[in-house]
């Protein structure tokens, strides 16, 4: 656990500058087989210290690769003298940051470091059961692992303190041959927040869920290709966790809205229909623990939820101080940074639309010529709103029954213009939490909703 | 680099006395100076300093990696305890191989040394440029970035490389705007060995931002259709050649076996005229990859000379693994051949089709089958660019693509890393609303 060597150094932060100083510790531990080959057996620790000094409407930043009082004084310095620099080069001159009440949040508990051999047990098991069970895949990838960001905050203003985030999963990576000699492939990951030990304390408990991958991959060895087009669909809660993260989430965020993303003219007005209320949960939603939960961010803000959609309406953005400044907005805790050596931008925590009245085996019957998806392997969104999931795992629905799954497809569409057509929402939350959302510095996120019924363009043949 | 060299002997001494028959290890130490700028305006200055410890050994031919980035002696043993364990947790494979043949080079590239002030003298200049020459032009975030450093790889079979690098970097991502009209966002990268002159005459930036000035006003598609397609160098690499790369020729594939060219060696995979190869070593590159994972140095090779798959990319252990040889590096910097025609000849022999900038899609199945969004787009109707478009789909199967070549051009992309020409492919499903 990181020792508390920063507080003292507030003595050393400039009069009327903010000033963050961080010091920081990531841990990996990875086991990773690749058809029974130990492909990867890998463990990292990478921490250090780094200083943000505001100046002028500007930021100056350094880190560096030792956490020691002597390496917290040299970031400090130098990054006091980027903000001089910028601030003499480039200054225009913004008042200082609003401040902020001092606040000292309590240590959270330690992570337990377990031993290399948990992780590689681990994954051994499970790919003996497949390989036992299921000896007609072509191939099987099977990763254990453990992330975990440990941060020790001291600001100038606002809160200080000691958090530590740890998350762990099993990834299932399972391929199978048509009959015409094409792979197949589908993949599932296990797990969220917390340490390894914790969430996968017996391998027999994955089996289930092992067996109900396999079997969709054997539908979907017999799936059939999406016929392109625009489509009514039913989008499962993994779906619509993507949609609410990277279609609306993203352009929401306030450092894309002051580089012209479509949210910045939206403010206050429609952008879905009224069932739909989308919100970035801090710590707790709808009664329990976020997957991936945030108490205090980078800068010193206490976390709370950001209400981003309400019965379709745009309400809000995610801000860091200083773009809560500029929009008159009050900070809800976005800030954060991946690793030691990196500035905080403004971040998603867990992202979710909230849930609907509506059963999911009424929203299928609903439909007569569509499609239900429910696995997602990536997606993208432009600033435009435009965004494109990858659809790993789907059914066609034909008048109100399921029937083919389908081979991997693409669906696109614009945000604002989609969640209009939302015409139901099932009561269940589905979350997500094992993925990195990449925005010049990648960042665990916890993603969420229900099933929603819209319209959406599909990609086939 | 003394104290490096010190520390990575140490690290092998102490990998031996714990009982690994092999250890390697990578010690470097770098800086990095950096320059934001976010929705038009300078945000921040970042400076690293950054340090670290990778180490890779093996215990009764099992493998163990630890990576730490502390130079400290104590925090060093630990590691060396960790990565023992970490092996002796795993299962032995006979598969692990690496660099045997003692060596000691010492490699000096790109630009070493930062001038900070004229970084950012050329960031300030590109910003002020592409504001007076494309108005519409908004930046959403700039990265602009000098890093260095120096790396000391040894292993316990006397390989002993010191790299000495240094490079700048230019990152653009922007969109036009007009009004209440804006542009999907494209991003522009280049990698420089000096700031001899202006970025925006550097490499293809200049012409792509005027690019997407062009399409403020995208028309929709409508309906499905089969036509050609024209990649330009950045969809090119997004569609095929990544697509190449990991569901073909690379290691996981050929060691899954999922790898639908794993007996294709010396075959025809692609147009005649289709010429791939991995080249850190050619004059475009700033920063050559000089020594692979496994202590081998790197070399340039061909992927597919003349149509045919002349190599897979593979590293010693997915070699052994599979019975195939490993290839000269394990697949940076790509070298597409040029071909004989330029854009504009290739876009006038074309009555309907695409030009795609930038490609939004999910990650290619095994078969190399894709679908996605067309971002940054033009249409292309009776020899000529058209409109832009917004909405649309393509799909296709990169196989099939490669077999369907139209025309290659003989204007190539080069970015620092990779040198790349637009490609125009026939039979593309296109679908709009």
């Amino acid at each position: 656990m990181l020792q508390d060597i920063l507080t003292d150094k507030k003595a050393l932060f400039a009069d009327g500058a903010h000033t963050e100083l961080r010091g920081q510790n990531n841990r990996t531990r990875r086991a990773v087989l690749l058809n029974g080959a130990l492909m990867g057996n890998v463990r990292s620790d990478v921490s250090g210290v780094s200083a943000r000094v505001y100046e002028g409407g500007v930021y100056g930043f350094s880190a560096m690769a030792e956490y020691t009082g002597e390496a917290a004084e040299m970031v400090l310095k130098a990054a006091t003298e980027n903000a001089a620099f910028m601030n003499k080069h480039a200054g225009i001159g913004k008042p200082a940051l609003p401040k902020m009440a001092l606040k000292q949040m309590p240590t959270q508990e330690d992570i337990k470091d377990a031993e290399q051999k948990l992780y590689v047990d681990f994954a051994r098991e499970a790919d003996a059961y497949i390989t036992k069970k299921y000896p007609n895949l072509v191939s099987r990838t099977i990763v254990a692992m453990e992330d975990s960001m440990e941060k020790l905050i001291v600001t100038s203003d606002g809160a200080s303190g000691h958090i530590l985030a740890p998350r762990s999963y099993m990834y299932v990576v399972l391929t199978a041959q048509t009959d015409a000699g094409t792979p197949v492939e589908l993949f599932q990951a296990f797990g969220g927040s917390g340490v390894f030990g914790d969430n996968f304390a017996d391998p027999t408990k994955l089996h289930a869920e092992i067996d109900d991958l396999y079997e969709k991959l054997m539908q979907k060895r017999e799936g059939v290709y999406a016929d392109a087009g625009e489509k009514t669909v039913i989008l499962d809660g993994m779906m619509s966790g993507m949609l609410s993260h990277e279609a609306v989430g993203h352009t929401v965020e306030a450092d894309l809205v002051l580089g012209g993303s479509v949210a910045g003219p939206c403010l206050n007005k429609r952008v879905a229909s009224d069932l739909v209320t989308l919100t970035d949960f801090a710590h707790t939603a709808f009664g329990e623990k976020c997957p991936l939960p945030v108490y205090i961010d980078d800068e010193g803000t206490e976390a709370v939820d950001s209400p981003l959609i309400v019965n379709g309406m745009l309400t809000g953005y995610m801000n860091s101080r200083e773009s809560a400044q500029h929009f008159g907005m009050t900070p809800q805790g976005n800030a954060r940074a991946w690793l030691f050596q990196d500035e905080p931008l403004i971040r998603m925590r867990n992202t979710s639309i909230h849930p609907g009245k509506d059963k999911l085996e009424d929203m299928i019957a609903s439909v007569d010529d569509g499609y239900y998806l429910i696995q997602s392997n990536n997606g993208q969104a432009d600033t435009t709103g435009e965004f494109m999931f990858g659809v790993t795992m789907g059914y066609e629905i034909k008048n109100g029954k399921l029937g083919k799954a389908l081979l991997d497809t693409t669906i696109s569409g614009v945000a604002f213009e989609m969640l209009k057509t939302v015409d139901m929402v099932s009561d269940k939350v589905v979350w997500v939490s094992s993925g990195m959302c990449g925005k010049k510095q990648p960042m665990p996120v916890g993603m969420g909703g229900p099933a929603l019924r819209c319209k959406v363009k599909i990609g086939g043949r | 680099m003394d104290r490096m060299k010190e520390l990575a002997r140490e690290i092998l001494a102490e990998a031996k006395a714990k009982g690994a028959e092999y250890a390697q290890c990578s010690v470097s130490e770098g800086e990095k100076k950096e320059f934001n700028v976010d929705g038009g305006r300078f945000s921040l200055m970042r400076s690293l300093f950054n340090r670290n410890v990778t180490i890779t050994l093996l215990k009764d031919q099992k493998k163990g990696t630890v990576a730490i980035n502390k130079f400290d002696i104590e925090t060093v043993k630990n590691a060396v305890s960790d990565a023992i364990a970490a092996a002796e947790s795993g299962q032995p494979d006979e598969a692990w191989e690496y660099a045997k043949e003692p060596v000691e080079k010492e490699f000096t590239d790109g630009a070493p040394e930062c001038d900070t002030d004229k970084l950012f003298m050329r960031t300030k200049e590109l910003l002020d440029s592409i504001k007076e020459k494309h108005p519409t032009i908004l930046m959403e975030q700039m990265i602009t970035e000098h890093n260095s450093g120096t790396e000391v790889f040894m292993n316990s079979n006397g390989v002993n490389y010191v790299t000495n690098y240094g490079a700048y970097t230019f990152s653009l991502m922007y969109s036009a705007h007009e009004g209440e009209k804006s542009t999907s966002f494209y991003g522009s990268d280049i990698t420089l060995k000096t700031l001899d002159k202006p970025v925006l005459e550097c490499g293809k930036i200049d012409w792509e931002i005027s690019m997407v000035e062009k399409q403020l006003d995208p028309i929709s598609l409508e309906g499905k259709f089969n036509g050609p397609v024209i990649l330009a160098p950045m969809a090119l690499y997004e569609i095929v050649l990544s697509t190449i790369m990991g569901n073909f020729v690379g290691d996981a594939c050929m060691i899954d076996g999922t790898s639908i060219w794993k007996d294709k060696l010396g075959e025809q995979v692609a147009d005649p005229r289709f010429n791939m190869s991995s080249e850190p070593y050619n004059d475009d590159v700033v920063v050559p990859n000089r020594h692979t994972a496994e202590g081998y140095e790197t070399e340039n090779f061909d992927l597919i000379r003349d149509g045919k798959l002349n190599s897979f990319c593979l590293s010693q252990y997915a070699a052994n693994k599979t019975g195939n040889k490993r290839s000269g590096n394990t697949g940076r910097n790509i070298h597409v051949a040029a071909g004989e025609k330029t854009l504009e000849e290739i876009i006038s022999g074309i009555d309907k089709g695409l030009l795609v900038m930038r490609f939004s899609g999910g990650q290619p199945a095994a078969s190399g089958e894709y679908s996605g969004v067309a971002k940054n787009s033009f249409l292309i109707e009776n020899g000529k660019i058209s409109k832009a478009i917004s909405e649309t789909m393509i799909s296709g199967c990169v196989p099939e693509m490669l077999m369907s070549i139209r025309d290659i051009s003989k204007d190539i992309a080069n970015d620092g890393n990779n040198s790349l020409p637009f490609i125009a492919f026939d039979g593309i499903t296109i679908s709009g609303k």
